[in-house]
């Protein structure tokens, strides 16, 4: 079996009696890209400075390529493997984008000069610009470069289209996509379910600070559904519980069923009960993620 | 690399206050030194060191205060600390080179306007006033330490781009004006370096070695506990 790139046993960050996060059991494969999606404040933030030592957790810990992330001393070590691209993509405002990366390439000795060189002409990066000038589209592409260019092998983004135009995602996207292609794996969190859904071969939600979700995007398409019955009767909700049944929506008439696998059970069950119509349709991220989320 | 970005990060701060605090030291020697009286002497020239110190002293506190004011909680506010500390170095090594930094910059804000200002006391009079001045850097190191530590935990405690100073130079200002019964554990009243000097500002006595390592030991002490609390904190 691959060892996971990520590992976390019962993560947990409390704030007084509030979790943050509760109990997270993420498991991050090597060589794939994942997406950690959720709401404001469902804690992907707090999560991934737990990861990175900038946080230290209440409970539980976990692995980063093999280090303990709870360990100061490992954690450090960990992040000369590890790129991270925070949310807000604050640099130093008091250097020029030639003195970041001069200043980043001191830490890794396998910064690659000319894969910085070729993304800072394609992002159309001025090296002489203080960082304080530059928009937030820029300094995101900046870090980015930073990022890349250390030659990481797990690269973790916060939000990392925040703030860029349709050109700039779409760079970002092709960039994480040649990123993967090339060995390294991809974590990031966001909120653009269409990018998600774009680029992404495992997806992981987390709601309220819990994981809710952690499949493969591939299953996702193939095995999730949505099967739509309109009953002669307002049914319950148990009348639909059953393996494969993630969700279950009831109004009226009407019961909307969101199930993993075993539709043709639920449907066979629907029509013992004389379901007058009974429709199935592929789910796609978004509504399944909203779905996922639902109370 | 951590003491180029503490550099960068400080350099337009401390080369405004060197270039103040020398021109500032070194207008006010000469402008002493034309208005020396005729019956004074040489001993006018004590006068003038003693009043070139009492300008320094403050500005070199103010000086430290801002120099020092950056680090990891100062980098939360203004944006930057998840970059720093995605860095492959502890939180200790970022704050060491931090402090190494101001350290080598108040050597440096000490022996820059000390060192104009014997010049313009040797070229404008008959004095040698090298002892005299390495005793007034010496007091105003060791004193000046403690506020540099009070001003590394303040930005090690206290998120907020002013609010830090303020509360910095709040503490030095209650030093200033502290009661005299305080003053033998007041840095303030040591950078002053009165209770050594005779009426005429001339050393009266012995070195005061043992207090200057005390104010040392307290800097020490203020600087380790800033460590501390940056290493602890959740960012």
């Amino acid at each position: 079996m691959t060892r996971s790139m990520i590992e976390t046993r019962d993560l947990s960050k409390r704030y007084g009696e509030t979790y943050a996060v509760r109990n997270l059991n993420l498991n991050v494969q090597p060589g794939r890209i994942t997406a950690f999606l959720g709401l404001n404040g469902a804690g992907k933030s707090t999560t991934i400075r737990m990861l990175l030592g900038m946080i230290r957790p209440s409970e539980g810990g976990g692995h980063i390529l093999g280090y303990r992330l709870e360990d100061p001393d490992e954690n450090v070590a960990l992040r000369k493997d590890v790129a991270f691209v925070s949310e807000d993509k604050r640099l130093y405002p008091y250097m020029t984008v030639a003195q970041m990366l001069h200043f980043t390439r001191g830490f890794f000795p396998a910064w690659r000069d000319d894969l910085a060189e070729t993304l800072l002409r394609k992002y159309e990066l001025p090296p002489g610009r203080k960082v304080r000038h530059l928009s937030k589209g820029m300094r995101t592409k900046l870090a980015l470069i930073l990022a890349i260019a250390r030659r990481p092998k797990l690269l973790i983004l916060d939000e990392p289209s925040e703030g860029l135009d349709p050109r700039g995602t779409e760079q970002l996207l092709e960039t994480l996509t040649s990123e993967c292609a090339e060995g390294t794996t991809v974590f990031f969190s966001s909120h653009q379910i269409e990018e998600v859904e774009r680029i992404s071969d495992q997806i992981c939600v987390i709601h309220r600070g819990t994981l809710v979700m952690d499949a493969a995007v591939d299953e996702l398409r193939q095995s999730w559904r949505r099967v739509d019955i309109v009953m002669p009767w307002a049914p319950k909700p148990e009348d639909f519980q059953m393996r494969g049944v993630e969700k279950i929506r009831t109004r009226g008439q009407q019961v909307s069923v969101v199930v993993s696998e075993n539709t043709d059970g639920v449907v066979e069950r629907a029509r013992e009960a004389g379901a007058n119509a009974i429709e199935v349709a592929p789910l796609n991220l978004r509504e399944l993620f909203l779905r996922t989320i639902e109370e | 690399m951590l003491w180029y970005k503490a550099w960068l990060e400080t350099r337009t701060r401390f080369l405004i206050a060197l270039a103040g605090m020398t021109a500032l030291g070194a207008w006010r020697t000469y402008n002493l030194s034309h208005m020396m009286p005729a019956w004074t002497g040489a001993s006018y020239y004590y006068f003038v060191l003693r009043e070139a110190h009492d300008l320094l002293n403050p500005m070199f506190v103010l000086a430290t205060t801002l120099l020092l004011m950056g680090g990891l909680l100062q980098e939360k506010s203004n944006g930057p600390a998840l970059f720093t500390l995605g860095l492959p170095v502890s939180r200790g090594r970022l704050m060491s080179a931090q402090i190494g930094m101001g350290l080598l910059e108040g050597i440096v804000l000490l022996a820059v306007p000390w060192a104009a200002i014997c010049i313009t006391v040797v070229l404008t009079g008959p004095m040698r006033p090298g002892n005299l001045a390495v005793f007034y850097a010496m007091v105003t190191a060791s004193g000046g330490a403690v506020f540099a530590g009070v001003s590394l935990l303040a930005s090690s405690l206290i998120e907020g781009t002013y609010t830090a100073p303020i509360v910095s130079l709040g503490v030095a200002f209650l030093c200033v004006n502290a009661p005299k019964s305080w003053a033998a554990v007041n840095p303030s009243e040591f950078m002053g370096a009165r209770a050594w000097l005779d009426r005429s500002n001339m050393l009266t006595g012995p070195w005061p070695w043992g207090q200057a390592a005390a104010f040392l030991a307290v800097a020490a002490a203020l600087i380790w506990t800033s460590i501390k609390v940056i290493e602890k904190r959740d960012f």
